[in-house]
């Protein structure tokens, strides 16, 4: 709402509006709730995106107002912790895979810290110990099971809510504080803030509980406090900076290291700017601190090994040798997108980045025309650490391999550099069109000669309610929704389901000797979820260990108790289970598993309609009392 | 901050006078660990985690953030605050161990932390209004 007359009433009116649909999305997202499903996209309630598009849209419309900026934010605040509590509020255990893992891992630090010690060793080498007691998994593991315990919450609960809601109140605020280290107008920090939503992959981080996602907001941070270090002098910016930067190596080294190498280069630009006049050698050493802090990172992972044995990342140009042209030029350009290639994705990802881009350019070009300007050097800082993070995304993706991680995680760093120039051009094309609109309502009358009328007058109001108050707001609000398309992906394996958690949840309320579950990656995720992993009590084996992969295996090849006296003495455990079920196997093999199971004489259950198959066999052979308490048939 | 009661609110925090809001947190740790170890219910915690929350949050931002505007004094001192409690209970939990005695022993150094920066780092340079 920019220059109108009764601001105040279109003001609230928005307000109210806004409130209302974010309410009605809210609502709507809880209604979306299921215990099967692929995607978000699948059980996405149908009003869900229509009424957050209306919020988004009021929510511009607010941004661009004359309310105050705590309001603002605060409004901004409930945005996005909406838009990434999808997979924490629509899965019954959140996402599968990572977030997954990392609760079965601090249920497991939980218990083990209550009970034998954290963490647990041998380790083999000092350097391991070190990464196994400093890794970002034991700080996030504190600060949820701290909170779960405060609270008296479910440690599920505080985990899978920790980063939507971390990420939605302090991500937004901590792109307000960057940009509006360098812009003019306050509105354009707050619609930065409100714009980072609208990259996909920054929504997708912010939506998963994971030590990395915890780091990137630590990152995020540092960024802020060494913009405002360029131009200040207080120690508590540079303890700040700091603090940021080592809790972000603490929660994950993806995020401290990139951190450590921005904090680099900011000091080569503060002993640059601190030049009276800087000469070529100042320039060169800028130049050479780039070069620096952007090798940082490609060489910390080569090293990551002395502290992680399983890493065995190095450089390499296979790529270039084994890969065609075509698809080097592709991997360089758009990196993972080229695979499956999705026009709406890539645009979607992309476009963000592009817009900033271009702005940088822009204004690298005006910089050079007005020297003086009061914020360029953090508008160079944040240009440079955005070309960083682009040069190290190619580095990885083309001149290395064996990454412990997905290379596209770096674009996170990009997107939340690219979003203060994303709003810098966004507002720039608001003062444009209202400057226009205003010299249009009120010259044209004087051009044409012709005396002012009201219909000119309304000309002007209308044309300014249409296009700024209505046009803008629409495609902003819509960029913002339709860029969840991207964000939430609508290809993924069926998430854990309703059924696999009642039998995790049944096996252990009601078993009270030491037992073992031999099932699949699937099975051991819900696991996770109610026991954790590696629990000497309820023991599910690793996702990746071998020994639970190849028993499970054996069972479905040659289903009988041998394997499962096999686990019950690996693991040390009285009672084994055998879980088996018809989505992860397909109905032929289920089928064929099922029968040659039950022909086996292991006593079973079934659970979801019988979907999900549960066998026992005892050490002890005596009968079970666990399924004598189940309201399911027992056979 | 506007809104008149949460301004006069986080004022009388940032005083401390007679170090009234430092006491009260160290009696919402106790409530905290009665509640943990004992009772259990979910709206004693959320009543003592938010007093606690929002006393060292006032704190930590005074001491780091007094130029700021409240609202992300407020908000930039609960990040602060999370940090430091991870930090604290990491230290816990990789010397010793994790359970109620060992939480309130880590809500005790937080607090007494943000008490004694609020104090001395809070107090240097920036004045905030009495």
């Amino acid at each position: 709402m920019i220059d109108i007359p009764h601001r105040s009433s279109w003001l609230r009116l928005a307000e109210i509006l806004y409130l209302l649909t974010i309410s009605l999305s809210f609502y709507f997202l809880v209604l979306s709730r299921t215990g099967e499903a692929h995607t978000v996209w699948e059980v996405l309630h149908p009003a869900l995106l229509s009424a957050l598009f209306l919020a988004s849209s009021f929510l511009v419309a607010v941004s661009l107002s004359s309310e105050r900026i705590a309001c603002k934010m605060l409004f901004i605040t409930f945005h996005s912790v909406l838009i990434h509590s999808f997979l924490s509020v629509i899965f019954p255990a959140g996402d599968f895979s990572g977030q997954q893992m990392v609760l079965g891992r601090i249920i497991r630090l939980q218990n083990d810290a209550l009970f034998h010690g954290w963490p647990p060793g041998p380790f083999g080498s000092i350097q391991v110990e070190i990464f196994a007691r400093f890794g970002g998994m034991n700080f996030q593991g504190a600060i949820t099971i701290a909170l779960s315990q405060m609270l008296s919450v479910d440690l599920l609960w505080v985990h899978l809510f920790l980063v939507p809601i971390l990420w939605g109140v302090f991500t937004p605020i901590a792109v307000y504080l960057a940009t509006s280290t360098f812009a003019s107008d306050d509105k354009v920090p707050v619609l930065a803030s409100l714009l980072i939503s609208a990259f996909p992959y920054a929504t997708y981080f912010g939506a998963i509980s994971v030590p990395n996602s915890l780091g990137y907001i630590f990152f995020f941070y540092s960024v802020c406090f060494m913009l405002r270090y360029l131009s200040s002098n207080d120690y508590k910016t540079l303890v700040l900076v700091v603090l940021f930067s080592f809790f972000s190596l603490f929660a994950h080294y993806l995020t401290g290291i990139t951190s450590f190498s921005l904090l680099f280069l900011t000091l080569a630009f503060r002993a640059y700017k601190n030049e009276k006049a800087p000469k070529l050698t100042a320039k060169a050493s800028l130049i050479f601190s780039f070069i620096v802090s952007a090798s940082l990172l490609p060489l910390s992972l080569i090293y990551l090994r002395l502290f992680r044995p399983i890493t065995q990342t190095a450089f390499t140009l296979n790529k270039f040798y084994e890969l065609p042209l075509q698809e080097i030029v592709s991997l360089a350009l758009i990196g993972e997108l080229s695979h499956g290639f999705d026009l709406r994705t890539v645009f979607l990802v992309l476009l963000g980045s592009a817009v900033a881009f271009v702005c940088m350019i822009y204004l690298l070009y005006d910089l050079r025309k007005n020297p003086q300007t009061r914020s360029r050097i953090q508008i160079y800082l944040l240009i440079a650490a955005f070309l960083l993070v682009l040069v190290d995304y190619r580095i990885l993706k083309l001149f290395m391999e064996e990454l412990p991680l997905n290379e596209e995680r770096l674009w996170v760093f990009r997107d939340f550099l690219a979003a203060p120039f994303v709003a810098v051009v966004l507002y720039a094309v608001v003062l444009r069109l209202s400057t226009s609109l205003r010299a249009m309502s009120s010259l044209t009358p004087a051009r044409t000669r012709i005396k002012k009328s009201t219909n000119h007058k309304s000309f002007g109001f209308f044309g300014i309610l249409l296009i700024l108050n209505l046009l803008l707001p629409i495609l902003i609000g819509g960029w913002i929704t339709y860029s969840l398309n991207a964000a939430y992906p609508r290809l993924s394996p069926l998430q854990t389901t309703w059924y696999e958690l009642e039998a995790v949840k049944s096996i252990d309320e009601t078993t009270k000797e030491k037992y073992v579950v031999i099932g699949d990656l699937w099975t051991i995720y819900a696991g996770e979820r109610i026991v954790g992993i590696n629990n000497p009590r309820a023991y599910y084996f690793a996702e990746l260990d071998k020994t639970g992969l190849d028993l499970f295996t054996n069972m479905k090849r040659d289903p009988s108790s041998r394997w499962m006296q096999d686990a019950m003495n690996i693991t040390d455990t009285t009672v084994a289970y055998f879980i088996i079920s018809e989505p992860r196997l397909g109905t032929t093999e289920f089928n064929t598993v099922l029968l040659k199971t039950i022909q086996s004489g292991l006593r079973w259950r079934a659970l979801g309609e019988g979907k999900l198959y549960i066998f026992t066999y005892e050490k002890s052979n005596s009968l079970l009392q666990w399924h004598l308490t189940c309201d399911t048939k027992y056979v | 901050m506007e809104n008149k009661f949460a301004y006069k609110l986080e004022s009388c925090i940032r005083r401390d006078r007679f170090f009234f809001f430092s006491l009260l947190s160290y009696g919402a740790t106790a409530a905290i660990f009665v509640n943990t170890a004992i009772l259990g219910s979910t709206a004693l915690g959320l009543l003592s985690t938010l007093a606690y929350l929002l006393i060292n949050a006032v704190f930590l931002g005074t001491a780091f953030f007094a130029k700021e505007d409240g609202f992300f004094r407020l908000t930039l001192g609960i990040l602060l605050l999370i940090m430091l409690l991870g930090f604290i209970g990491w230290i816990m939990i990789v010397l010793y161990t994790f359970n109620a005695v060992t939480l309130t022993m880590a809500l005790v150094i937080v607090t007494t932390i943000s008490s004694v920066l609020k104090r001395t780092v809070g107090s240097k340079g920036d004045r905030y209004p009495a």
